[in-house]
Formats: structure tokens, sequence, C-alpha cells
């Protein structure tokens, strides 16, 4: 055993990442580089149609075609159903299918080729049925309904909340305060209603969903996946395919980029049936224009928000109805309500008396909606700051003053009745103010806009096992997978912190889902907080136990377990301002400067942590002015990354980073979340910005010169 | 992706010779940046493919004794935007410059560029605008035609069946001449132009004695702007005069409606191109940007 001649980790360096060398160099081993022997390739048919019935399905050329191991439809895989928490969502449709590019055959042959030869011989016959395509057209009294039996899909977790219309797919009301909110939005001076609408998007990940199964002889099931949920996806499986979940093992590579994305599975249970059928391993990995049409996209969502507020600027009542489109199938969402969470935030870092919250998930024949960073917040925090601009607009204050004015204070509550302790409202506010010379004066076509929120702690439950070995290495042994957040590093440098060694003494080992312990997986800003404390658990019981016994020719093992709630003390404030210069011939909207206050705690990672909050800018620049999945008749038309444009490099304005401390958090050493808080203020801050540069007041996404130049026209 | 048949030709004579020899529907490898992505989306599906890699007689960018800059069809369009015989001309580096990232122009070809025929590509309305000619070969011969009449339609040359581009001519140009590209871009820095213009002036004691104007991405092909030219050639231009005759480009080119713009708008945004490439180049008044 060495010395400890070097220091344990300061936070303030910048890390190394642990699988940086993997990646640059292109050794790190993705789902489709796993090697197996023997694989067949997978592919599927999809439908055409946005509502139909299935007629005929005629696989009898296919299955002739040498080569060929496995044809399968609905009938072959007995109607299973799979999702996150309501299993709603045919592995491959049975009797209709209700989006275009739903799953109906599935194949497994000898190669990719084959496999298309294949597809291209299965003859479906459809009977097109009425297709409804937007949300307000699937909750009308005659709408066709989509789901007839869905009373009878089976849950994960909890109920499934009573709905008013046989389409609505989820539902759920947060209201906080002593009064009927129409009595006091009624008491307020004025009440400002704004409608906001916002499309469907997608993360953009650089690798698509792609996933290897195949069964063993004692007939557990072996997964690699791009899941980053390699835990919950075991249990879907178990669930789907009515097996123990024992009996499903997964053991993912690295994941390449998630964004949220990465939590939805769906190759999974169709390839088990196929390695079932075949006895052979199963692979497929995704054609991108699959990904962008036909896996699960950022939920379109239009947002009717009303506020009650006295002449002074007061808030004094709020209420806000989101709706979301939720497409075809519930399957992608996690929560027992069927909504986003995240769709509360149309007034997160206020204090209102009086606030109405109304989420609803409808389902239409499209693409379903799912999950991606920030769910619901990017939605409703665009409306809601944009909402406050709008606010300021009418009463004549200034945006900056009436949000310092309402921001929320220490012993206030949030928008669901939590008391935020250390909140950093203010402080976030009057930093970008400053940075960003609030007060002075811009020409026309040139304009500031803020936005100002705050998002809470990741919830949830995981561990980790720490070893100490004989040679005084340590050996952390995880199920989370690293999706590219960094998430790995951060456990060693917590490791090593809470063990009192240097961080190369830490080694992070991956293991299946059989080898560790039970992680709810790699989202809603959960890893640091949830298995960083489950590691310091760990490592005080080693050092407990190597003080006591000493170190012997035996590792010592322990085990460190965490359960978190949400905690308003934990919540992460922050605060975005940007400058636009508006082209006010062509609509070109260029941001010119941007600044982020955040109050993210103790900082771990320093390099990981600026690239959340650098990148979430990014991410939320695309947000706010060209991602659109667009949708014509249920088909996404949106087909290639040559029309999904993302940001590149290029398109980042100078960025300034102000770090603010209030304190207050049951982080590990002091974190807060920080890798889903970013993104979502850039797009009302742009279009609060370009308000103020030309008086054009935009209120869908994305903001396009095109939409610009209409407005000034 | 599909399967094809990969033949990589050692010299023209055998690129033309496996052309003929595999027919109808064989397509052709130089940088891959269209072809790997067509064949990718399903949208292209040769059985055969002849590769160009190793045909030295594609390569080369030189100054000939007229003067003219010659560019073989596997110049990179990284070597266009960085080789100093082609600073010799106006336009056409700006243009390169453009196209998409670095690492897709260390890969991108002038000959695919052109025999891709995609209305949207920076180069060609580039080559236009300089009044460049294109060299092609068949099996049995080989000619020279304008660039501007390489292209007959969305993706669609007038190239015969068994011909490829061999290389560019771009005549010299005179003391005085000035060039300039303007690509519209108003989402990301990495994407297609919603409208680009490229132009080429003669100015001579402040008159405009040449003037030639194209515009990509507003047409199945790129296009020339006769209507904007003809206003414009042969006198002394003022920015009244110039804001007039920017109007004119709407009679010269037939945008569509896509993920980049509807019609209508980019009808708008390429007078306000053309107009401010215009100003530019002719100093007819501080444009803005």
């Amino acid at each position: 055993m060495t010395t400890d001649t070097i220091a344990p980790p300061t936070f303030s360096l910048p890390e190394h990442r642990l699988e940086g060398p993997l990646k640059v160099t292109g050794a790190a081993a993705f789902t489709d580089d796993v090697p197996v022997p023997d694989p067949l390739w997978a592919g599927f048919v999809a439908s055409p149609h946005a509502h139909a019935r299935i007629t005929a399905i005629d696989t009898t050329a296919a299955r002739a075609l040498p080569g060929v191991h496995a044809v399968l439809t609905g009938s072959d895989v007995g109607g299973a159903r799979f999702g996150r928490n309501v299993l709603d969502w045919p592995v491959l449709a049975t009797d209709v299918v209700r989006f275009i590019g739903e799953r109906v055959v599935a194949v497994a042959a000898e190669s990719r080729d084959l496999v298309d030869e294949a597809l291209a011989l299965v003859d479906v016959e459809y009977e097109e049925l009425p297709a409804v395509h937007d949300p307000s057209a699937a909750v009308a009294p005659d709408a066709p309904v989509l789901h007839p039996g869905a009373a009878d899909y089976r849950v994960l977790r909890g109920t499934r909340p009573a709905v008013a219309h046989p389409n609505i797919q989820g539902h759920l009301v947060r209201a906080k305060g002593d009064q009927d909110i129409e009595e006091a939005l009624r008491s307020a001076d004025l009440v400002v209603e704004s409608t906001f609408s916002t499309p469907r998007q997608h993360p953009g990940f650089l690798e698509p969903h792609a996933a290897l199964v195949w069964l063993e002889a004692d007939g557990t099931v072996r997964v690699v996946s791009t899941s980053k949920e390699p835990f919950a996806l075991a249990r879907q499986m178990a669930a789907a395919l009515d097996l123990p979940v024992e009996r499903i093992v997964v053991d993912n590579a690295f994941v390449g980029g998630d964004f949220g994305g990465k939590g939805l599975a769906a190759l999974e249970f169709p390839l088990y049936f196929l390695a079932r059928a075949t006895g052979r391993p199963v692979r497929a990995a995704l054609p991108y224009s699959d990904e962008l049409a036909a896996t699960s996209t950022r939920h379109a969502a239009t947002m009717r928000l009303r506020t009650g507020v006295n002449r002074d600027g007061t808030f004094v009542a709020h209420a806000a109805e989101v709706v979301f489109d939720g497409g075809a199938y519930a399957a992608a969402k996690p929560s027992p309500q069927l909504v986003l969470g995240g769709g509360i935030a149309t007034m997160s870092a206020y204090a209102v008396p009086h606030t109405r919250v109304e989420l609803t998930t409808v389902y239409t024949n499209t693409v379903p909606g799912g999950h991606m960073r920030s769910p619901g917040e990017v939605q409703s925090v665009f409306a809601g700051e944009a909402h406050v601009d709008v606010i300021a607009s009418r009463l004549g204050i200034d945006p900056v003053d009436l949000r310092r004015r309402n921001a929320a204070r220490a012993g206030q509550p949030n928008a669901v009745g939590e008391t935020f302790t250390h909140p950093a409202a203010v402080e976030v506010l009057d930093a970008v103010r400053t940075a960003v010379q609030w007060e002075r004066p811009r020409t026309h076509g040139r304009g500031v806009g803020v936005a100002l929120y705050q998002r809470g702690a990741g919830t949830g439950r995981g561990g980790v096992i720490l070893r100490a070995v004989p040679d005084g290495s340590f050996q952390l042994v995880t199920g989370s997978v690293d999706q590219g957040g960094g998430t790995h590093t951060a456990l060693r440098r917590i490791a090593a912190t809470a063990l009192g060694v240097a961080e190369d003494r830490v080694v992070v080992v991956r293991r299946s889902t059989r080898e560790s312990l039970f992680d709810n997986g790699v989202g809603a800003s959960r890893v640091t907080r949830i298995l960083g404390e489950a590691t310091i658990r760990a490592a005080a019981d080693i050092r407990e136990r190597l003080a006591v016994e000493g170190m012997g020719d035996t590792a010592i093992e322990a085990r460190g377990e965490y359960e978190a709630a949400g905690h308003a003390e934990d919540s992460s404030f922050i605060a975005e301002a940007v400058e636009v210069e508006v082209d006010t011939e062509t609509g070109a909207i260029t941001v010119v400067d941007a600044v982020i206050a955040a109050d993210t705690g103790e900082v771990i990672n320093p390099t990981a942590h600026r690239g959340q909050l650098e990148g979430g800018f990014a991410f939320g620049l695309g947000a706010a002015l060209m991602e659109e999945l667009a949708v014509d008749d249920g088909q996404v038309v949106t087909g290639t990354l040559g029309d999904y444009k993302l940001p590149t490099v290029a398109d980042m304005p100078p960025l300034r980073i102000i770090q603010v401390r209030a304190g207050g958090t049951s982080g590990p050493f002091g974190a807060k979340a920080v890798g889903e808080l970013a993104n979502s203020g850039v797009p009302p801050a742009i279009a609060n910005a370009v308000a103020a540069a030309t008086g054009v007041r935009l209120s869908s996404l994305p903001l396009t010169a095109e939409a610009v130049h209409g407005a000034l026209r | 992706m599909t399967s094809f048949a990969f033949h990589p030709a050692a010299s023209l004579a055998e690129a033309t010779a496996l052309l003929a020899q595999y027919g109808d529907g064989t397509q052709l490898l130089a940088g891959g940046t269209s072809l790997m992505l067509l064949n990718r989306l399903g949208l292209l599906a040769p059985d055969h493919v002849v590769g160009l890699r190793d045909v030295g007689e594609l390569r080369g960018i030189a100054v000939d004794d007229a003067g003219a800059l010659r560019l073989g069809a596997l110049t990179k369009l990284r070597d266009i935007e960085t080789a100093p015989e082609v600073r010799g001309v106006p336009v056409l580096a700006e243009a390169a410059h453009h196209v998409a990232t670095v690492r897709i122009r260390n890969q991108a070809t002038l000959g695919g560029s052109l025999g891709h025929a995609d209305p949207a590509q920076d180069v060609p309305p580039a080559l236009i605008a300089l009044d460049a000619r294109v060299d092609v070969a068949g099996p049995n011969s080989t000619r020279q035609l304008p660039v501007e009449d390489l292209f007959t339609g969305y993706l669609e040359t007038s190239l015969h069946p068994g011909e490829l581009v061999t290389g560019v001519a771009v005549p010299r140009s005179t003391r005085g001449t000035r060039g300039g590209y303007l690509k519209f871009l108003p989402r990301t820095a990495d994407d297609y132009a919603t409208v680009s213009v490229a132009a080429v002036v003669d100015v001579v004691d402040g008159r405009v004695t040449r003037i030639r104007v194209a515009l990509g991405a507003v047409a199945p092909t790129p296009v020339r702007a006769h209507s904007v030219e003809a206003a414009l050639v042969d006198g002394h231009v003022t920015s009244e005069q110039l804001r007039g005759a920017a109007e004119f480009v709407r009679q010269d080119i037939d945008p569509t409606s896509d993920a980049r713009g509807s019609a209508s708008y980019k009808n708008d945004v390429a007078v306000v191109c053309v107009r401010r490439l215009l100003g530019r180049l002719l100093e007819t008044e501080q444009e803005g940007r």
C-alpha cells in the first residue's frame, strides 16, 4: 500500500475525464460496437398510416428468403405492450396502427442487406381510419377514440388518473392558496392572459438507439442497450415480457448522448422475441431518419397563462393550462400521472400566493411524446418568462424590476407549496442585470431580454458498492451508465474526497444490473446527488472499518444507498440574459451577448459543470432559433439532420457564467443540480430581447427569422 | 445503406470505360459527401460505383497561358478556399469558404458539387457569376460548356450518359473586377442557404461595364438574375437605382417553400440579399450588413 503523498482532489481543479482517452481514440465501445458471436440483424416494417386497421399481413415471401431466420407479427408476440409506466405501446402492432412509423413486422436475418430485402417482401394491408393530428381535434366530443382498451393497460407504478375524455393520456393539477383561483384572479387589479406554443423536438444525440439481445441456456435474457436506465429497462422488460426481473440482465456499453431521449427503450422488446425465435443474438441500430420520425420526441405544447397583477406589479394569482401533444402512446413518460411534471414551472422562481397549473397530455395519431432535457420546463419556462415580459409591458414596469419585486425570498413557498430556504432568485437576477448592462440605451434592432427560473434537485434512489483492495486501491462499482455527462468521473472524485485519498487510487467499474446495486438511471439531474451521497455513505463505512480492522489480505466491501425526495432547499436558481441584434429587413436574429448567473452550489467537476451550462445554453439556442420536428398529417417531414438543424459552435455568442452561492442543500458537499438547468431560459430570454429590439412579441418556438419578418411587415 | 460494387478507376480513360461498361445508374464517387448521404437515405441505390480518387487527370489547380484558372474536378472545396492561385479571381474562395464546415470542405470536391446539381450548393453560383466553363469527358470525346448550361433541373444536369465533369476553367479577371458572395443563413452557420447570391461586376470610371449575378437555393437550379443585370449594366448606379433593380430579382427566381422558409419569404430575402451584395460591390452606400 502506497502512502498518501498525494492529497485528495480539490474541486477547483479541472477534472480528467475517465473515458476521455477511450472516446478520443475511438476505442470506446458503444452498443453497436459490442462484439457478440454470430449475430443476426433486425429490421422492421413500419406503418405508413397515421391510423389504420391492419386487415392482412403476408410474410410468406420474406420467410422464404434464404438467410432470413424470423419474421414476426403482433400475434407472434402475444400482443405484448411496453412502457416506462403505462404499458400502452405494442411491441408489434396487432390490429390497429396509431402513428406513421409504428412497428408492424419484425425481421431477423444474416445481414443488414438481407433484412432490407426481406422487409420489402412483406405485404401488409390496411384499412385507413379517421386520424386526429392535434390535441384539440383529439378531445372533440366526436373524435375517434384511439385507445378503446386504455382501462386495461397495465401500469408499473401508481394508478392512471381519471380523465374527462378517452383521448386524454394524463392529467395533473397542482394548486396552492386558500382561495378559488378564479376568485383570486378577480381580486387583482388586472388579469393578463397570454397563449404560447412550442414544437416537437428531437434530442439530436450522436448515437441513435441501438440494442443487442440474446438468451442464455438457463433462460437469462442478456441485453446491451443504449438505455440510460438499465435497471428500469430490466423492470420494463420483465413487465412487458412476463418474465421475472432477475432473468433480465442489462449490461450497457457507453451511451453516445442522451439528453433525455435514451430514457425510452423500444428496440429491446422486439429484439427479445426475435432472439427467442431464432436462438441467436439479435442486434439493431436505428437509422437516423427513424430516430427523427418514430422514436419519441419532446412534447409539443400549447399553454394558456393568466396572471392577476396589481398596478404596482405584485403577482396575486397565476393560472396555467398546459396541453401536451402526447402522440400515439404514453409509454415514454415515466410519471404515474402521464404528464411532464416540469410543466408546472410557468412561474417557478416567484412567490405567488394563489396558483393553479393544470397539465393535460392528449393522445393523437402522431409520433409519441417523450422526455427531453428539462421535460415540460422547456415549454413552461418559455411561456412563463415570456408572459412575465408581457405583464411588464402591460404595466409599464421594467421587466427586471417586475421580476425582482416578485422573486421568491427565503421562507416563501414554491409552486407546489414547499418552502424555499435559500432562494438565489434576487442574486442571480441582479448578477445578470449588471453583467449585461441592462440599463444601457440600445439602438433600434438591438435589445436585451432576461429569464428567471429555478429547478429542483433530482429525486430517486440508487446505490454503489465500494471496495478497499489490499493493493491500496479502491473500486467503486456502479450500474449507472455514463451517457456523456461525466457521471463516473464525478463519482470517482466524490469517492476519493470522502475516502481522503488521491483520485487515481479510485477505479470506477461499471457492471451489469446483476452485479451492481439498483439505480434509478441517469436523468432528472439526479446522479451526482443520489449516487454521490450513496458513495459518501459507502466511503464513511469503509473508512471506519479500515480504522478498526486495518487493511488485510482480502478486500473490504461496503454498500452505500440513498434515496431523495424533492426539497425546495435544493433548488438551483438561474437567470439568463441575452442581447440580440435583429436584422429588421430579413428578421434574422443574432445573439450578440449572453450571461448566465446560477446557484449550483459546490462544483465537483468544474469542466463538466461549465460544459453543462455552456452546452445547456447551446441546447436552448437550438430550441429558441431552429429546432422543430415538423409534422404534416401525422408524418414527420423534418426527415434528416440536414433539415432538423442543431446549433454549432459557430452559432454560440460570447457567454459569461457567474456563479452565485446561496447555500442550503442536501447535495453531496453542497452540490446542486446543473444538468437540465441552463437550456430552458434561453428561448424566453431571446424572445424577450427580440420584443425589446423590435416590438415584435413572438409566442411560438422556434423564433424564426421569417416570423419576425412577417410581424415587421 | 445499400451495398454496391465499387470500381476504382486509375485513369480518366478507365473511368469513362467503366461508366460505359456498367451503364445507366452507375454513380461516381469523388468526395462522397453527397453520394453516401443519398445512399444512406435510400434515395440512391446504385449497383455500381466508379471511384475517381486515383484519376490523376482530375487533379490540379493551375493558371493556363491565357490566364484562366483551371481547376481539376477532384479539387477539394477546402483547396479552392485556400489555394493562392484561386485568390487571383474574385468570389470563388469566398463562396467555397461558406460550404458547411472545414471537415466537409476537406472531403467534398468541385466536380461533385457540380455533378450533384443541388441548387443550394455554394460554389456553382460563384462559377456562374464568373462566367466559368465546365470541362466534360465522355467515352470518346471531350467538350466544354458554360457552368450555367450544366444544370437542367433539381439534381439534373445536361451531362450525357457516360460523361463526367473533369474540371472547370475560370476566365482571367481584369483589373477592376469585383466579386462577392452572400449566403443568408438565419438558423445556423452550418446549413444550406435559405438564399445565396454571387456577383461579379466590372466598374470603369464609376460605370458598370459588366455585371453577372447568380443565385442559389431559389429555383430548381442555380439561376442568373438577368433582370437585375439588365437594369444595372452600362450605368452609374445610385443606391436608389440599386434598390429598384434588386426588386427585379423576383422575376428571375422561383423558390419553393421548405424548412428554410416560405417561397414568399425567400423572394423578399432575395431582394435584400441582391441589394446588399451589389451595394457592397458597387459601394453605392454603407450597407448595414
